[in-house]
């Protein structure tokens, strides 16, 4: 039940309700029905459901070294066009072990440029 | 590596083109017991095949040395995410690992190649004979064929089962069921059928598909080295979802199974297919659907394990001659418990199919073997597929021998019987023996017609109860050794003639000059 409350609480604030009154009108509410005592398990849901919605919304891009940022920053450009996002919310990562090129994750959509990934699809086609 | 595999990598190398294909992704959030709870993949569909992403965390060298890829299955689509089971081992999934959708619902390798092979639910191969090389991808899940593009059942599928082919005949095509319960020779009945092919005409022989739900392995493996030493794994595939397989994979096994029979059937040819069995699949059904938060109906089933069934086994028909004339026959198994038909799973498939052989505990343990309660066990279409000889002299054997159990229980504390009694008494057990046979040792049909119709002419009424079964096989042995042309020509025509009647009345006179012994007592 605490899921379902800390869903509403989260769209009565997207709609544009204030925060604190949110919150108040929400307090107010499990008060008239007696059901204060869920106020804090509603506030560990709505921390969840928080969590999730920045790991959505978050966009990765994993480069294998620092010199490789701007090659692939202009290359993912169509994409965060595509995917409406802006350079600034793209967090950079830095993984060796890509070997080269660039891997960028975010809004339910992947895309894997990097040197490992095009070395294993080579050796799965040649093997498997 | 062997040079062949480098030589391979170094042309991908050199025909090597940077590519950058996207693809819709989701993250697992949750994990437990073969099903998996994704947050994300909004665009994909039911029975979707995804890809988990396991290479990510791993170095080149240890994502190159990593096992065959690991699937999923969308089952439920939710509000925030879908709900997944893993085909495979789930211990390689963890939380946060990205999922890829691939675009495709599931599918299964198909071909000629499958034949003489045993592949998990997957197709893929369980063996150890190699990959497969040139094969076609056929969807799992399929529209059974419509009403136009179907024919009645005509043509017979012999088991070499002499009860069978006599009293409950199957026709290619049909959706016959056996049930029963525990260790009375279900199986048994399956496999023989599957070997009986052997002796039908190659261009005629259907292709077998065994699929083995929830069986102990070494079960499965005693069944394909049977069917190896009897010749019969040449034209058969066995799908194998063992007990130790996921839920997900023992529940997709009979599609996976009927999958690869369309294939054959939409080439003209006629597939057996065997299920053993639907209860087991049924409970693995119920796990999965308890996993994945489905609301449980009766007995914990989830609502639809009545369209579970029957849009698997609706996918058993004979094509009409337009569409190849090709045919599935379906035979599922499925376990009582305590002879109870009357539970909802063997309620559910009696009410699908064309009819059931009923095995008993108390006749098996009695020794009668197959343990056909000849009573309650009907083919609803198979009697218009059945062979004119063996319909010639079967005619009146399933009336006979249900009378005889009638009788028998109400005779059994009977003192003196009236002498019309007596001998049907004798000869309903006579016919009893006569019916008894060994596994592994299907009769061909004209055989069956032979022995059946020296039955009729009251041959064995001399004999004593316990060697019937003996003089029968000799008397076949007999007519095979002296008058070979009646079996050839009752084989050629499918009809019992006049002449083959009188050849059969002859040699009955002859053999019993010859085994005056067997006919010495009553």
């Amino acid at each position: 039940m605490e899921k379902e409350y800390a869903q509403a609480l989260w769209q009565s604030v997207e709609r544009g309700m204030e925060p604190h009154k949110a919150v108040q009108s929400l307090h107010e509410s499990l008060k008239a029905h007696g059901r204060e005592l869920l106020m804090p398990r509603i506030a560990s849901a709505f921390g969840r459901l928080a969590q999730r919605e920045h790991r959505n919304n978050m966009i990765t891009l994993t480069i294998a070294s620092e010199k490789d940022s701007h090659g692939a920053k202009r290359d993912i450009e169509p994409l965060l066009k595509e995917l409406g996002a802006e350079a600034k919310d793209v967090e950079t990562r830095v993984d060796p072990e890509l070997i080269g090129g660039w891997r960028f994750e975010g809004k339910g959509k992947l895309v894997d440029a990097s040197y490992k990934q095009a070395l294993l699809d080579m050796y799965n086609r040649a093997v498997r | 590596m062997n040079s062949s595999t480098v030589e391979k990598i170094i042309k991908e190398i050199e025909q090597f083109k940077p590519t950058h294909e996207s693809a819709h992704v989701g993250r697992v959030v949750q994990v437990g017991d073969g099903v998996v709870a994704i947050d994300g993949l909004t665009s994909v569909v039911m029975s979707e095949v995804l890809i988990f992403e396991e290479t990510k965390s791993k170095k080149l060298a240890e994502a190159m040395e990593a096992q065959t890829e690991l699937y999923g299955l969308v089952l439920n689509l939710e509000e925030d995410g879908v709900r997944a089971s893993i085909l495979g081992d789930t211990a390689r999934v963890s939380e946060g690992m990205t999922v890829k959708s691939t675009g495709h619902v599931l599918s299964v390798p198909a071909g000629e190649e499958l034949l003489g092979r045993v592949v998990n639910a997957l197709g893929e191969p369980q063996d150890a004979k190699g990959p497969f090389k040139n094969m076609t991808m056929v969807p799992v899940e399929r529209q059974a064929a419509g009403v136009i593009d179907r024919k009645s059942v005509t043509v017979p599928l012999a088991t070499g089962i002499t009860a069978i082919d006599a009293m409950i005949p199957i026709g290619r095509g049909q959706r016959e069921l056996i049930i029963g319960d525990r260790a009375t020779g279900k199986t048994t009945i399956a496999i023989d059928t599957i070997i009986n092919q052997l002796n039908e005409p190659e261009d005629k022989r259907p292709i077998c598909i065994y699929v083995a739900i929830g069986q102990k392995e070494s079960k499965t493996a005693r069944i394909a080295q049977q069917l190896r030493e009897a010749g019969a794994m040449e034209y058969t595939i066995i799908v194998d979802a063992p007990a130790s397989a996921p839920a997900a994979l023992q529940y997709l096994a009979p599609f996976a199974g009927v999958a690869m029979g369309e294939y054959f059937m939409d080439k003209g040819k006629d597939v057996l297919i065997i299920y053993d069995d639907l209860s087991k699949q049924a409970v693995a059904y119920r796990e999965l659907s308890l996993l994945l938060r489905r609301p449980p109906g009766r007995e914990a089933y989830p609502g639809d394990i009545f369209y579970l069934h029957s849009r698997l086994l609706e996918r058993a028909c004979r094509m009409s001659e337009e569409k190849g004339g090709g045919s599935i026959t379906a035979l599922p198994i499925i376990e009582t418990q305590e002879g109870d038909v009357s539970a909802y799973i063997p309620t559910n498939v009696i009410s699908i199919t064309d009819g059931q052989i009923f095995l008993v505990t108390d006749l098996f343990n009695k020794g009668v073997r197959p343990a056909i309660d000849v009573g309650i066990s009907v083919s609803r279409v198979g009697s218009s597929a059945q062979t004119k000889a063996v319909k010639a002299v079967a005619g009146g054997l399933k009336l006979e021998l249900a009378q005889f159990r009638d009788l028998e229980a109400f005779t059994q504390f009977a003192q003196d019987l009236d002498k019309t009694t007596a001998d049907q008494l004798a000869s309903g057990q006579r016919m009893i023996e006569l019916l008894k046979q060994r596994n592994g040792a299907p009769i061909p049909m004209e055989r069956q017609v032979a022995m059946l119709y020296a039955a009729s002419l009251r041959i064995f009424n001399d004999t004593p109860v316990a060697r019937v079964r003996e003089a029968a096989t000799l008397f076949v042995e007999y007519v095979d050794a002296q008058h070979k042309n009646v079996f050839a020509e009752i084989k050629k025509s499918g009809q019992l003639s006049d002449d083959s009647k009188k050849e059969i009345a002859k040699a009955t006179e002859e053999f019993r000059l010859a085994h005056p012994e067997l006919f010495a007592t009553k």
